[in-house]
């Protein structure tokens, strides 16, 4: 029985591990090797000491590389990985054909291999996890946060999920639902340009447990945040989401990534470095700007939930609009490929402007009277804002997330107020009823005391800002005080009804300032 | 056509605007005050620091409300847009070795405006509010196609020319609403469309509103005021559908070359004046709509061009008829019998005098002459025929059929060219082929066979609006 005459190098990075010694994987496979009683098939397996796939290929005598390649140009990029994990093997000189075509095999692989994925972790990172790991018995999950960018990614903080007081286990096991749940809530409290990039696992199981618990989180988490989108995916978007594993005993971690598009996609190996002053440099493009939207509810009466539904249809009609206009930065419409102003110091915040013009949809209903059963509106204006990685940033990139920032913002808290007791009420009394809600008004939160990144979330007009703060620290883990909180990019209005007119009953909304008893600290962004 | 379209520069802005309103009642006195009060928030928005223009193809952003101008200064002549304007390279069929061969600017130049509204402002802001207003009511909800059009000279800086645009747009809001509420019938609201004519100077473009999808016989009443506010003779539609302004270098859909006798130079006669179809016809030849119709369609094609000048002058709706469809029609008329459908056969102008009058109502008058000679002496009918009809005339004899679409004459010396428009070409729309070559063209007398007899179709046109 031939087995894969290879030493197969370790192409996992995780910084934590050192990599394994050939003999060792020398002995995996002719483990494997003899499991198997059939040759000349391609087989897959796990390496158990970097926990990557490899192709292994089972021949008589030698490796036919030629052959894997020509087969392997039909197959997916992970197998492509994988192969050349298979290829740095050393190969016996003798074999002629291998020896010719080996070169050739290289470049061609070095063409078509994907290096993985490389993450730029801060280091307030590595000290949070590993406080975890000190802290916390029993497994503990949690988010990963930061921009995917196509080059690499950069993860800007970790958050541990939050304790269910109601899980039937005391939290012993994973739940999937409630770690996506949290996901969900996390995402609409990040601005553009950060979102939810992966999940971690701290917990002491095998490895093969942990793959399978990772990838089940991460597709749940996918799935679950892109069900609210409004905005359309880019096809240059990056479709992978990091999994990281730490072993609290040792702390090893090892970090993988799942092409989250892809259902049948497996863990590709990726880089996991903690650097300094990851927070810091990046670039605010930010606006203000205002909603006006109008839709009919149906004639028959079946409330909120219609109202959900009708509110969903025009926001996603609305969203279109959003990211067909112009977006002008500086004011000025730059080329898409022109880059900004980035400045090279870390240290100095660079907010750029942004205006955007839109043109209405044109409509196409046949009747352009119809009958209704009333309408909805929402008006006003909000504060959006994105970040984007100074290393040169695109006015295309800038304009993307701007756009997406803008959308988000507006879906979520029309979203947070349907889900709202109050806005439940069923009364139809039969005659004319006119009710006004406020949205809720955005609050910022810095994510480091120094540097311009920051989350938000947002403030009901019955809330005080001690509010804002437990939430930061319940959702984000986040120590804030009141005074780091930024509530002056948009005040809560208050809803005057003036006299209802024949047609539209129009309110005029008066703008107040924050209430009275929350100090507001004034932060230059 | 214009006296001044050399230096002319034509500023057109378009954008949609939103009619947007919940109508509480639709009672008529209700509704109309609803509908006013929608025009009159849509007026203020215009004339609010958020409107912008933006110039098509170009980096230029004016928010003329605010007097900022992006790209340019506001004290720059209009022309100088044209230089940042970034055209594709693709020209229509022709245009590049006209512009070499004549040197006269045809007609005016277009800067397309897009009108935008800038949906930021500066913060700090108040939050958006949510609305819910249940009752059986009415949602009034349509797209306004904005469409200013407006003249500048050479003199008009591009902050006049913007002033100018925006009183014509708010213009337009006040025009559109008054044809909104006139034309509303119960529920059902008309949207009202802007469109452009080129009248006569004094007068030049002028832009009237009229409810779409009204087809034109039932706007003669709005016609006939409008002639009378533009002092225009009653005879003669100006303000058809068909009339609308053919904006430069606005490409027509339907590929045909449109007057490509307009790049020809006119021949000089001593006391010679020229006369010319008035208007604008397709040119019609052998081979085009595949159909083949090489050696004997001539007379088709020349009725082609003819029926195609009454259809664009706004007379008639119907398209172009097909040589089936002619060829039907005279089967209609008795003058064929049945099998005639589906033939080669030739037709002359008394076949044509019948399609005419049969498929678009027209009636024409026949001339004849015994000999080609004789039609240098018909100087002064040919003259006065496109004096006061201005259609293009079908010419049939020997063997051939051709359209007269002018004539240069002298009346001391008698001499004479025809302008003619050649049906036997069977080659492309390709204008500088057909004008090098002389598909269309000036032809002396001898252009004729001079001992053949010819028969001629001159058309009359309806005295209507």
């Amino acid at each position: 029985m031939a087995a894969a005459d290879g030493h197969m190098e370790s192409s996992c990075s995780s910084v934590k591990e050192d990599p394994p010694a050939r003999g060792k994987h020398r002995t995996v496979a002719l483990k494997l090797a003899s499991l198997h009683s059939t040759f000349n098939r391609m087989k897959m397996g796990i390496c158990k000491f970097c926990l990557n796939s490899y192709l292994l290929l089972f021949s008589i005598g030698n490796f036919l590389l030629q052959t894997l390649l020509a087969k392997l140009l039909h197959c997916s990029a992970e197998l492509l990985v994988l192969c050349l994990h298979v290829s740095r093997c050393t190969l016996p000189k003798d074999d002629p054909q291998v020896v010719c075509g080996r070169k050739d095999l290289f470049l061609a692989l070095a063409g078509l291999f994907s290096m993985g994925r490389s993450y730029i972790v801060e280091d307030d990172v590595e000290g949070y996890l590993s406080r975890l790991c000190s802290q916390l018995a029993g497994p503990v999950t949690g988010l990963l946060i930061g921009q995917s960018m196509v080059q690499r990614d950069f993860v800007v903080m970790a958050t541990r999920t939050p304790q269910n007081n109601e899980s039937s286990d005391g939290g012993k096991s994973v739940d999937k639902e409630w770690v996506s749940e949290h996901a969900r809530q996390v995402s609409r409290m990040l601005p553009g340009g950060l979102s939810v990039l992966g999940v971690f696992l701290i917990s002491e199981s095998d490895a093969k447990e942990t793959l399978t618990t990772l990838r089940q989180l991460v597709f749940s988490v996918e799935n679950l945040i892109s069900s609210e989108r409004l905005w359309t995916p880019a096809d240059d978007d990056v479709t992978d989401c990091v999994t990281l594993h730490v072993n609290p005993k040792t702390r090893k971690t090892v970090c993988r990534t799942f092409d989250v598009k892809d259902p049948k996609s497996m863990a590709k190996p990726a880089d996991w470095k903690y650097q300094s002053g990851v927070c810091s440099s990046w670039a605010t493009v930010s606006c203000c700007l205002s909603v006006d939207l109008m839709v009919p509810l149906p004639e028959n009466m079946a409330f909120t939930r219609n109202m959900g539904d009708c509110l969903k249809g025009e926001l996603k009609v609305w969203a279109q609009q959003i990211e067909r206009g112009v977006c002008l930065i500086e004011g000025r419409k730059l080329p898409e490929d022109s880059e900004l102003k980035a400045g090279q110091k870390k240290n100095v915040r660079q907010t750029i402007s942004a205006q955007l013009l839109i043109t209405p949809d044109v409509q196409t209903a046949a009747d352009v009277v119809q009958r209704c059963g009333g309408c909805v509106s929402v008006s006003g204006a909000i504060h959006s804002r994105a970040f984007l990685h100074s290393n040169k940033p695109k006015a295309k990139l800038a304009e993307k997330l701007l756009k997406r920032d803008i959308v988000s913002t507006v879906a979520t808290r029309v979203q947070m107020l349907l889900e709202e007791p109050q806005t439940q009420n069923e009364e139809n009394k039969g005659r004319k009823q006119t009710e006004q809600f406020c949205l809720p008004r955005r609050v910022f939160c810095p994510v480091k005391s120094t540097g311009p990144l920051s989350v938000c979330d947002y403030q009901f007009s019955d809330e005080g800002l001690s509010e804002m703060t437990d939430r930061f620290k319940e959702m984000l883990d986040m120590d804030a005080a009141e005074e780091d909180l930024d509530a002056t990019q948009e005040m809560i209005a208050e809803v005057i009804e003036s006299e209802v007119t024949e047609g539209v009953a129009m309110a005029t909304a008066v703008a107040l300032l924050a209430l009275a008893a929350s100090i507001v600290y004034l932060s230059d962004v | 056509i214009l006296a001044d379209s050399e230096s002319a520069v034509i500023l057109r802005l378009r954008g949609p605007l939103d009619l947007k309103c919940l109508l509480d009642s639709i009672d008529v006195v209700p509704m109309q005050k609803a509908i006013s009060r929608t025009f009159e928030a849509l007026r203020l928005q215009v004339k609010s620091e958020s409107c912008v223009l933006a110039v098509c193809n170009s980096p230029v952003l004016i928010w003329p409300n605010k007097s900022v101008f992006e790209e340019i200064s506001p004290d720059a002549p209009c022309e100088d847009i044209f230089q940042f304007i970034q055209t594709d390279d693709q020209e229509t069929s022709g245009n590049r070795s006209a512009k070499k061969k004549n040197k006269k600017r045809v007609s005016a130049s277009v800067i397309n405006l897009s009108l935008m509204m800038e949906a930021t402002k500066p913060g700090p802001v108040s939050a958006p509010i949510l609305t819910r207003t249940v009752q059986k009511s009415h949602l009034l909800c349509a797209t306004l196609p904005m469409d200013c059009a407006i003249w500048s000279s050479c003199s008009d800086t591009i902050k006049d020319g913007c002033e100018r645009l925006m009183k014509a747009l708010t213009r337009q809001l006040f025009e559109m609403e008054k044809v909104t509420l006139q034309c509303m019938k119960g529920t059902t609201l008309l949207i009202p469309e802007p469109l452009h004519f080129l009248l006569p100077e004094p007068n030049g473009l002028v832009t009237v509103v009229f409810p779409s999808g009204v087809p034109d016989k039932e706007l003669e009443a709005q016609r006939q005021e409008l002639h009378g506010q533009f002092e225009l003779p009653d005879n003669k539609p100006f303000f058809r559908r068909a009339n609308t302004y053919h904006f430069p270098n606005e490409p027509y859909k339907d590929g045909y070359l449109r007057n490509p006798h307009t790049v020809l130079t006119h021949p000089t006669l001593d006391n010679g004046k020229v006369y010319l179809v008035q208007g604008i016809y397709s040119y019609h030849h052998y081979m085009q709509d595949r159909m083949d119709d090489n050696g004997w369609g001539c007379a088709y094609r020349s009725l082609q061009t003819i029926c195609s000048w009454f259809q664009q002058q706004g007379y008639v709706e119907r398209g172009v008829p097909s040589h089936k469809e002619i060829q039907q029609a005279l089967v209609e008329v008795g003058d064929k019998q049945a099998s005639f459908v589906g033939s080669r056969q030739w037709i002359g102008s008394i076949e044509v005098q019948a399609v005419l009058n049969h498929l678009l109502g027209v009636t024409s008058k026949i001339m004849f002459v015994s000999q080609g000679s004789e039609l240098a002496s018909k100087g002064r009918e040919l003259a006065n025929h496109f004096m006061t009809e201005g259609t293009p005339v079908m010419i049939g004899g020997g063997v051939l059929a051709h359209t007269i679409l002018g004539i240069a004459w002298s009346e001391t010396t008698g001499e004479i060219r025809y302008l003619i428009l050649d049906p036997h070409y069977t080659g492309a729309e390709d204008l500088p082929v057909i004008t090098e070559k002389g598909w269309c063209g000036w032809k002396g007398p001898d252009f004729w066979d001079q001992t053949a007899y010819y028969n001629l179709c001159l058309p009359q046109r309806p005295r209507v609006i």
